[in-house]
């Protein structure tokens, strides 16, 4: 062991008071830090997901001008050579067709506004939650008309299992398209909004009641891997240019739905302007015990440069006690930090009454969910090694350049 | 040995000058035992400290070994104090993280000598001083007595050239003192080491054998006595 590290490993437990403190500090700031970003990094994936499988997939193929508009003059020319090639790229695990459009839905004396999904039935469920998220009833299999209902579509229609309702709309034609469809099932879905609209045909069907032909509105197609989507848009972008014919659109889930892009942004700025101040606190934690530690020293660092110590040694000495010191807070940090996100990770924590409500807001199901990911920690551990760094600088050059002279006052 | 030539020093504290030492001419010869003598404030440890290469004179020169101080870089001059001077502070000025031991080999680790040669110097030269069975504690773990002599050993292991003293009994009882200084003595015969302290105490004063006495910065009397 170097002579520096011994004096730094030894300086540190002299005052074992004041260490514990900023070591308490740091290990309080690891924690939050880890806890916080696992925390943030769980919920915004659960949000990505959750959008991904009811709204967009990971990546939507459609028609010119389809996200600006959304109205059935955009679409896609429906083939089995296009699925076909869209479901054979290396990163795809579901392709889905839909057909979507916006209608009135009647039982009785009551009408509602209803966004209705046409869907492949085999299909669908490769890409989207929605045929898992059925309460009662069925999900629709193509057969005789079904219909499935957002629960509390069903609930403000009046409409039951097997009853009847009369959809209407404007068809791709222009012409008035109405049809009778049976109820075969309700959803429940993470977001009250679209619950209370949301109308499931089958894509047949869909195409039959819009005049639609073989077109659809748009083909959501899910990654194997989320983290790889950039990849497999490359791929779909090749696929679609090799393809050739009418012009393609290709988007990402944060175009398709850049609002849960910008709240994902804004949390994160939120929460990492707290983590900030946070850090910047024990920054100041570890100045203030180097800088009282040097000072207090001042007489010792001088018999040492009398002696023969160089300079650099000093300057050393006290950056070693500075990394000594945060690295002992980060490591028991992370001891502690890592197997509570571990376990909330597998143990999602249902949110309490007052939270729910909060969470339909924004269209995300009550459970707080903890991802840890490698970046987390190794993040945190570069962060406070990286400021305990900042934080020696001072005292680390205020003591190697003091003269020894005037360090000992006399010989 | 060491050579002080019409040295000045003069200290400015918010414009106000201090003249420390007035044109001292003095010589310090290979193996004396000298003693700085005078009142507070004459310029006794103003005076080591320009030998020790630790201050520059604002004029004259300071040579150690024919060697011009001021020409030389802080960085020359640290490795000057490590490889020819030895220091003993009034106040002990132990490392109070080391251990006797340590502490005693702390200058030899800074030297480059290998760990068991210099574990090795340093226990004999413990057992010299009378401390070899308090190798392993800590300074707060010594008195004053004890820890001074870890501070002798630890000046003197180093094989200096020259160990400057300042006060160095000024903390310790008279026995204590006596005692220490009669160590001081052997190590200079022993180990042929020149010792220059600053004192005012007559017991210091008379185990020395030459007196150089100050005051008001100047050298008044240069005393040398029958060894």
């Amino acid at each position: 062991m170097s002579l520096e590290f011994r004096l730094a490993k030894r300086n540190i437990g002299r005052n074992l008071r004041r260490t514990g403190l900023t070591v308490a500090a740091t290990v309080f700031a690891v924690f939050l830090v880890v806890v916080f970003v696992a925390m943030a990094a769980g919920m915004h994936e659960k949000m990505i997901e959750d959008g991904v499988r009811i709204h967009s997939g990971h990546l939507q193929v459609s028609g010119k001008d389809y996200l600006k508009k959304r109205t059935l003059e955009q679409f896609v020319d429906l083939d089995a050579e296009l699925l076909t090639l869209l479901e054979q790229a290396p990163g795809a695990l579901g392709v889905a067709p839909r057909v979507i459009g916006f209608g009135l839905a009647s039982k009785g004396a009551s009408t509602q506004g209803v966004a209705i999904f046409g869907v492949d039935p085999q299909r669908e469920g490769t890409v989207s939650s929605l045929p898992t998220r059925v309460v009662s009833g069925v999900f629709v299999d193509g057969e005789g008309r079904g219909i499935v209902l957002g629960e509390r579509l069903a609930r403000n229609l009046g409409a039951e299992i097997g009853d009847e309702l009369l959809l209407y709309s404007v068809a791709y034609s222009m012409e008035t398209a109405y049809d009778l469809f049976t109820v075969v099932g309700t959803l429940r879905l993470p977001e009250p909004a679209l619950e209370r609209t949301l109308a499931v045909i089958s894509l047949a069907d869909a195409q039959a009641f819009f005049a639609y032909g073989d077109r659809v509105s748009e083909i959501a197609v899910l990654a194997k891997d989320a983290g790889h989507v950039d990849a497999l848009e490359a791929d779909l972008h090749a696929v679609l240019a090799k393809r050739g014919g009418p012009e393609l659109e290709l988007h990402t889930w944060a175009e398709v739905m850049p609002e849960l892009k910008q709240f994902i942004f804004i949390d994160d700025a939120g929460m990492y302007i707290m983590l900030a101040i946070l850090v910047v606190v024990v920054a100041f934690g570890i100045l203030n015990t180097i800088l009282m530690s040097v000072l207090e020293r001042t007489r010792e660092l001088g018999v040492m440069l009398a002696l023969g110590l160089k300079p650099g040694s000093i300057f050393r000495v006290v950056y070693m006690e500075s990394m000594l010191l945060a690295s002992i807070g980060l490591v028991i940090g992370l001891a502690l930090a890592i197997p509570v996100v571990l376990y909330f990770q597998g143990h999602p924590i249902p949110m309490s009454e007052e939270l729910k409500g909060a969470a339909q807001i924004i269209a995300m199901e009550p459970v707080i969910t903890f991802k840890l990911k490698p970046l987390n920690p190794l993040g945190s551990m570069i962060t406070i090694l990286g400021v305990a760094a900042l934080a020696a600088l001072y005292p680390a050059l205020k003591a190697s350049r003091a003269r020894p002279v005037d360090a000992l006052r006399s010989l | 040995m060491l050579e002080a030539t019409d040295v000045w020093k003069v200290y400015e504290t918010r414009g106000v000058e201090t003249v420390a030492l007035q044109g001292v001419n003095l010589v310090i010869d290979e193996g004396e035992f000298t003693a700085l003598a005078g009142p507070s404030g004459s310029g006794k440890t103003t005076l080591l400290n320009l030998f020790g290469a630790l201050d520059v004179p604002t004029r004259g020169t300071i040579h150690l070994e024919g060697q011009e101080l001021s020409t030389l870089s802080s960085a020359q001059l640290a490795h000057l104090r490590l490889q020819k001077l030895g220091f003993i502070f009034q106040a002990y000025n132990l490392i109070p993280v080391l251990s006797a031991r340590e502490n005693v080999e702390f200058v030899m680790e800074l030297q480059g000598v290998p760990a068991a040669e210099r574990q090795e110097r340093a226990m004999a030269m413990l057992a010299e001083v009378g401390l070899g069975d308090m190798a392993d504690k800590r300074p707060m773990e010594m008195s004053g007595g004890q820890q001074q002599r870890v501070a002798v050993a630890r000046a003197i292991v180093s094989r200096p050239r020259v160990v400057l003293a300042d006060e160095p009994t000024a903390n310790l009882d008279s026995k204590t003192a006596e005692k220490l200084l009669d160590l001081m003595q052997e190590m200079n015969q022993r180990h042929h080491v020149t010792f220059l302290f600053s004192t005012h105490d007559p017991m210091v004063i008379e185990k020395s054998r030459r007196t150089v006495r100050l005051r008001d910065g100047q050298v008044v009397d240069d005393e040398l006595r029958a060894a």
